[in-house]
C-alpha cells in the first residue's frame, strides 16, 4: 500500500526532473531573462505540485464524492471566465491571470469532468459498490453525462483549445466503456458523433484544418501548418541512438523547431537522448499509467475505481496523443505532455491526480 | 471484467505504437532525417560578383559599379529579430515597421539571411558593423551596385538594370534566372545580359546548436560578369548629347566604312541610377512621362523620312535608266498627276538629278518616281535598307516601313494610284523609317556601295567581335549612280542655294540631306542626314527632331556637333 505511494512518487518526480532538464536546454540560449529564467518557474511548479500530491494523498477521496458538483460548476465557471477576463496567447484565449501566474482551466476542467463522471456511474454506499450504469437506460446512461461532459467540452473547444476538448471526450468515452455501459448505445453514440464530423469540418478554424490536412500529408505545407511536424520528426530522427547530447540539439536549439519548451517537448528530448533515452521515457510513463490501473483493479469501491481508471485514461490519453503528434503519428492539437512539458497548471493537476489516485489505494485498505 | 482487461491491453498497444514509431523515425528514417537534421545546420552566406562593366571604345567605364553595403538579418527566433531590427532602425533612422516589413518580403528560409536595407550610407555600415558583437544577427553585406560615371550619357544604349519581371522570369528561367534577380532592361544591359551577368558565390558554413560558426563546408568563389566594350566615343557621344540637349529627338554618328556607331544621343533622356537607388517617385515619372524618355528613338520609333528618301528614289531612277544625268524636269512650283496637283515647297525651275538633291526639288522627284514605278521606289528602299530591321545590337529595333503596289494590293485589297508613287516619291504617305535605318543608307553613299549593318558592341569579354564582322555586303549599283548622288549630297551644302548651305562654313566638307516630315499634326519632323568628310567620309551623321519643325533645325544642330567635334581635334 505504502508501496504504490513511493513507486508513483518516485517515477513521476523522474519524468519531471528530466522535463526541467529538457526545458533547460531547450530555452538557456533565448535572449531575455524571461526565457532563461522559465525552467526555474518550471522548478517552482513542481515544488507545488509535490505538496499537493502530498496534501491529495492524505486527503480522503470520497470527499470528492460529496463535492463532486462543486467541483464540476467551479470548471464551468472558471471555463466561462477565460472568455470574459482570459489572457490571448499564442491566439488562443486559454489562460486566467492570477497574482502572480497565469493558470489554464481547461487542465483543471479535465479532471473535474472525469471526478464527476466517476460520481454520476456509481454509488456512494459503502454495502453497494455495485455501478448505476448497469440500471441506467439510455437517457441516463448516455444522453445525461454526454450533455454533462459536452458543456465543458463546448467551452474547451472554444477557446480554441482543441486537445483538451478531444481529451475530455475520449475521457468519456472511454469511461463509458469501463462503467458497463451497454455497448451499442456506445456505438450509438459513436455514429451520432462521427456522423456529422464532415458538417463539423466548416466550424473548424482555419489552422485547425490545415493541421489536420497536414497530418494526412505534412508535405503539402512545409513552411507552414506542416512545418512543425517536419521538424518534430527530424528532432526525433536525427537523434541517433544515444542522442546528441544533452544542450546540443540543434533542432531544438536552432529554432527550427518551436514550441520545443511545451508541446514538442518530446522531440527536444528525444533529439538530445536519442532512441535509448526516448524508449526509457515512454517506458517511465507506461509504468506510471500502469500503476493506475493496477490501482484501480484492486479498488472495490465503485466511485474510487472509476475515479482512479479515469485518471489513468486522462494521463494514458494526452501522453499517447503527445507523443504520437511529435512523431507525426496523430494531428497537432495543442496538448501538454503530462510533467514534461513546460505549463504550471498541467504539471499541478497531474500532481494532485496522482495525489488522488495514491489516496485511493491508501483508503481501500481502510475497508 | 472483461472490458476491463480489454482495456489494459488496448492502453499497452498504445505504447507499442509509440516505441514502434520511435524505432521507425530512429532506423528506418534515420539516415534520411539525420541528413535534414545536417542542412538545418548550414548557413549560406552569398557573395556577389560584379556585373560587367560597359565600356566605350577607349575603355572609359559608361556602366560600372560600386561597392555599396546592404543590412541582412539572419532569421533567428522572433525576439532576436526584433532586437536586430530596432538596432538597424536606430542607427539607419529608418521606422522600425518598414524594417519589419522588409525583412518579411525577403525571408527565403530559416537558413538564409534576409535583406532589410539596400544600398546604406558606408559611415552607417561601419557603425553597424561596431555593433556586430551585440547584435550577431545583423550582417553587413557588400555588394557592387551599377554605378553610372557620366550620369544619364548614352542612356538609351546601356538601358537599365532592375528587379527580374514576371515576364522576362517566365522565358528566362530555364537559363538559371531566379526571382529577384537583377537584369538589364532595354540597351545593352537587356541584349547582353547573359554575358554581364554576375554569377553569385557564396560560403555554406555549419554552424553548432548555438548558431556559432564551426567550419566551412565548401566556397563557390562568385564570377564577375564579362565587360562589354561598346564602339560608342564617349567623347562624340557627349558632343552629341550636348547639341541635341533639350529638343526631342536623336542624334546617330556611324563610321560609314563598318558600320560602326560611334555615337547614339536621344532626348528626352533618363539617368539610370534612379532604378538602382530605387526612387520610386522618379521611376514612376518616367515610365508616366508623355514624351517617353525610355524609348529609344534612333530604332524603336519610325518617322516618315521625308525629303532624305529622294536619295532612294534618285538611285532608283538612275539605276532603272529612267533618267540619266542630263535628264531635265521643269519646277514651275507644282505638277498634275492624274487629276490631283501636287506642290514642291517652291519654284525651281529646269532642274537636273544634281540639281534636284540639293535644292530638294519635288516636282523633278514627283516625276522620276512616277517613272521608276512604285515598286520600283520600293524594291530600291529595300536594298538600300529600309523597311526592315537592321538587325542592331540593341533589343527593340523596329523595322519601319516602304509601301507598295503589291503590298497594298495584297494585304489592303486596294488598288495603288499613281498619286501614291508621288506621295511616297517625297518620302511620305505611309513610309516609315527609322534614324538608324537612313544612318545605314547615307553610308552606302559615303563608302560607295557598301549597305553596313549598324553594330555597336565592340568586344565581349575581351572577345574581339568587330574582327569576326563579314565584309560589307554591296548594294551592287552602278559607281555613276554612287557619283551622281553624292555630287547632290555635297551640292546640298555647297551650293548657295542648297538646303544645307550653313554646313558650307565648317572646315571639313561635310555632303547630305536634309528632310521636312509632314505629319497629321503639330509640328514638322526635321532631319539631317549626311557624312564628312566629303572625299573621304569618316562619320556618317543623322540629326533627327521630333516635330522640331523645318529640315533646316535639324542642320543647325549637325553644325553644331560637326564644329564642336572639330575644335575637340576628333575629325
Amino acid at each position: 500500500m505504502r508501496n504504490s505511494f513511493i513507486r508513483i512518487l518516485v517515477i513521476a518526480l523522474v519524468i519531471a526532473v528530466i522535463g526541467v532538464l529538457s526545458i533547460y536546454s531547450s530555452t538557456y540560449q533565448k535572449e531575455g531573462t524571461l526565457w532563461q529564467d522559465i525552467y526555474k518557474r518550471q522548478i517552482l511548479w513542481l515544488v507545488i505540485g509535490v505538496v499537493c500530491f502530498f496534501l491529495m494523498s492524505g486527503f480522503n477521496y470520497r470527499k470528492l464524492w460529496d463535492a463532486s458538483y462543486f467541483i464540476y460548476g467551479l470548471a464551468l465557471l472558471l471555463l466561462l471566465l477565460v472568455f470574459s477576463l482570459g489572457i490571448i496567447r499564442l491566439g488562443a484565449q486559454r489562460w486566467l491571470r492570477f497574482a502572480w501566474f497565469n493558470f489554464q482551466p481547461s487542465e483543471f476542467a479535465k479532471l473535474a469532468v472525469i471526478i464527476f463522471l466517476a460520481r454520476y456511474f456509481s454509488r456512494k454506499s459503502e454495502r453497494d459498490i455495485s455501478l448505476l450504469s448497469r440500471k441506467f437506460g439510455i437517457f441516463r446512461g448516455i444522453a445525461l453525462p454526454f450533455i454533462f461532459a459536452a458543456m465543458p467540452m463546448f467551452l474547451v473547444i472554444e477557446q480554441p483549445d482543441l486537445g483538451s476538448g478531444l481529451m475530455i471526450l475520449l475521457a468519456f468515452v472511454s469511461l463509458l466503456y469501463l462503467t458497463d455501459v451497454r455497448l451499442k448505445y456506445i456505438i450509438a453514440l459513436l455514429i451520432i458523433l462521427v456522423l456529422p464530423l464532415p458538417f463539423l469540418w466548416n466550424f473548424l478554424r482555419p489552422y485547425q484544418k490545415g493541421r489536420l490536412l497536414v497530418f494526412l500529408n505534412p508535405n503539402i505545407d512545409p513552411l507552414g501548418a506542416g512545418y512543425t511536424v517536419i521538424q518534430s520528426r527530424i528532432a526525433i530522427g536525427s537523434g541517433g541512438f544515444l542522442g546528441k547530447g544533452w544542450l546540443s540539439g540543434t533542432q531544438s536549439q536552432l529554432y527550427f523547431l518551436p514550441e520545443s519548451h511545451t508541446d514538442f517537448i518530446f522531440a527536444t528530448f528525444s533529439e538530445q537522448w536519442g532512441f535509448l533515452g526516448s524508449a526509457l521515457l515512454i517506458f517511465l510513463y507506461y509504468l506510471l499509467i500502469r500503476q493506475g490501473f493496477i490501482i484501480a483493479g484492486r479498488t472495490q469501491d465503485s466511485f474510487g475505481k472509476l475515479l482512479a481508471y479515469g485518471i489513468s485514461i486522462l494521463l494514458a490519453l494526452q501522453v499517447f496523443i503527445n507523443i504520437a503528434m511529435n512523431m507525426g503519428l496523430a494531428p497537432v492539437v495543442g496538448l501538454p505532455l503530462p510533467l514534461l512539458s513546460y505549463g504550471g497548471s498541467s504539471i499541478l493537476v497531474t500532481f494532485v491526480a496522482l495525489g488522488i489516485l495514491v489516496n485511493i489505494d491508501r483508503t481501500r485498505a481502510v475497508f | 471484467m472483461e472490458r476491463r482487461k480489454l482495456f489494459v491491453y488496448f492502453i499497452s498497444l498504445m505504447f507499442v505504437v509509440l516505441l514502434a514509431g520511435l524505432l521507425n523515425l530512429n532506423v528506418l528514417q534515420g539516415a534520411k532525417l539525420r541528413r535534414l537534421s545536417k542542412s538545418n545546420c548550414i548557413r549560406l552566406i552569398s557573395q556577389s560578383g560584379a556585373r560587367g562593366n560597359i565600356l566605350d571604345r577607349n575603355e572609359q567605364i559608361i556602366a560600372g559599379n560600386k561597392i555599396s553595403y546592404d543590412v541582412m538579418i539572419l532569421p533567428q527566433d522572433p525576439g532576436q529579430v526584433e532586437q536586430a531590427l530596432a538596432l538597424v532602425s536606430r542607427i539607419l533612422g529608418v521606422g522600425q515597421q518598414e524594417l519589419k516589413i522588409a525583412f518579411k518580403k525577403n525571408f527565403v528560409s530559416s537558413s538564409l539571411p534576409a535583406c532589410v536595407a539596400n544600398n546604406i550610407d558606408p559611415k552607417k555600415a561601419i557603425l553597424l558593423e561596431e555593433h556586430k558583437a551585440e547584435e550577431p544577427a545583423v550582417i553587413i553585406q557588400p555588394k557592387p551596385l551599377r554605378y553610372y560615371p557620366y550620369g544619364s550619357s548614352a542612356c538609351h544604349v546601356i538601358g537599365y538594370v532592375n528587379e527580374i519581371d514576371r515576364w522576362r522570369l517566365t522565358k528566362l528561367e530555364d537559363y538559371g534566372y531566379k526571382t529577384k534577380d537583377i537584369v538589364g532592361f532595354g540597351g545593352v544591359e537587356e541584349k547582353y545580359d547573359y554575358y554581364l551577368r554576375q554569377e553569385e558565390g557564396g560560403l555554406s558554413v555549419e554552424v553548432n546548436h548555438r548558431g556559432k560558426f564551426t567550419r566551412v563546408l565548401g566556397f563557390q568563389p562568385p564570377v564577375n560578369g564579362r565587360d562589354v566594350r561598346l564602339t560608342l566615343d564617349i567623347r562624340i557621344q557627349k558632343i552629341a548629347e550636348g547639341a541635341l540637349s533639350g529638343r526631342k529627338g536623336s542624334v546617330i554618328l556611324m563610321d560609314p566604312q563598318t558600320g560602326a556607331i560611334l555615337a547614339l544621343a536621344n532626348y528626352p533622356d533618363y539617368n539610370p541610377s534612379v532604378f538602382v537607388n530605387k526612387r520610386s517617385a522618379l521611376i514612376s515619372a518616367l515610365f508616366n512621362n508623355p514624351d517617353s524618355p525610355l524609348i529609344n528613338r534612333a530604332i524603336q520609333s519610325s518617322y516618315p523620312p521625308a525629303s532624305v528618301f529622294k536619295v532612294a528614289v534618285a538611285s532608283a531612277g538612275l539605276e532603272l535608266k529612267k533618267i540619266d544625268l542630263s535628264t531635265n524636269f521643269l519646277c514651275r512650283g507644282s505638277t498634275m498627276v492624274g487629276a490631283r496637283k501636287f506642290s514642291c515647297w517652291d519654284t525651281h525651275g529646269a532642274q537636273d538629278i544634281i540639281q534636284a538633291i540639293s535644292h530638294s526639288c519635288d516636282v523633278f522627284f514627283y516625276k522620276t518616281g512616277l517613272l521608276a514605278g512604285g515598286q520600283g521606289i520600293h524594291d530600291y528602299a529595300i536594298k538600300l535598307g529600309l523597311g526592315k530591321p537592321s538587325g542592331f545590337d540593341l533589343p527593340y529595333e523596329t523595322g519601319g516601313f516602304i509601301p507598295s503596289p503589291l503590298w497594298r494590293k495584297i494585304n489592303k485589297f486596294q488598288k495603288w494610284f499613281d498619286g501614291d508613287t508621288a506621295n511616297l516619291s517625297i518620302g511620305q504617305g505611309e513610309c516609315l523609317t527609322t534614324p538608324l535605318q537612313l544612318t545605314a543608307m547615307m553610308a552606302v553613299f559615303a563608302n560607295h556601295g557598301y549597305l553596313p549593318s549598324p553594330y555597336i558592341i565592340k568586344a565581349v569579354g575581351g572577345l574581339d567581335l568587330e574582327a569576326k564582322k563579314k565584309k560589307l555586303a554591296a548594294v551592287g549599283f552602278k559607281q555613276s549612280t554612287f557619283e551622281a548622288v553624292r555630287k547632290g549630297l555635297r551640292e546640298v551644302v555647297s551650293d548657295a542655294k542648297g538646303t544645307g548651305n550653313i554646313l558650307s562654313a565648317l572646315p571639313v566638307a561635310v555632303a547630305g540631306k536634309t528632310g521636312t516630315a509632314q505629319v497629321s499634326r503639330g509640328l514638322t519632323h526635321a532631319w539631317f542626314v549626311g557624312f564628312f568628310p566629303y572625299d573621304k567620309p569618316e562619320y556618317v551623321i543623322c540629326v533627327f527632331l521630333e516635330s522640331g519643325g523645318p529640315g533646316h533645325a535639324a542642320t543647325v544642330i549637325a553644325r553644331q556637333i560637326i564644329e564642336e567635334m572639330n575644335k575637340q581635334g576628333l575629325i
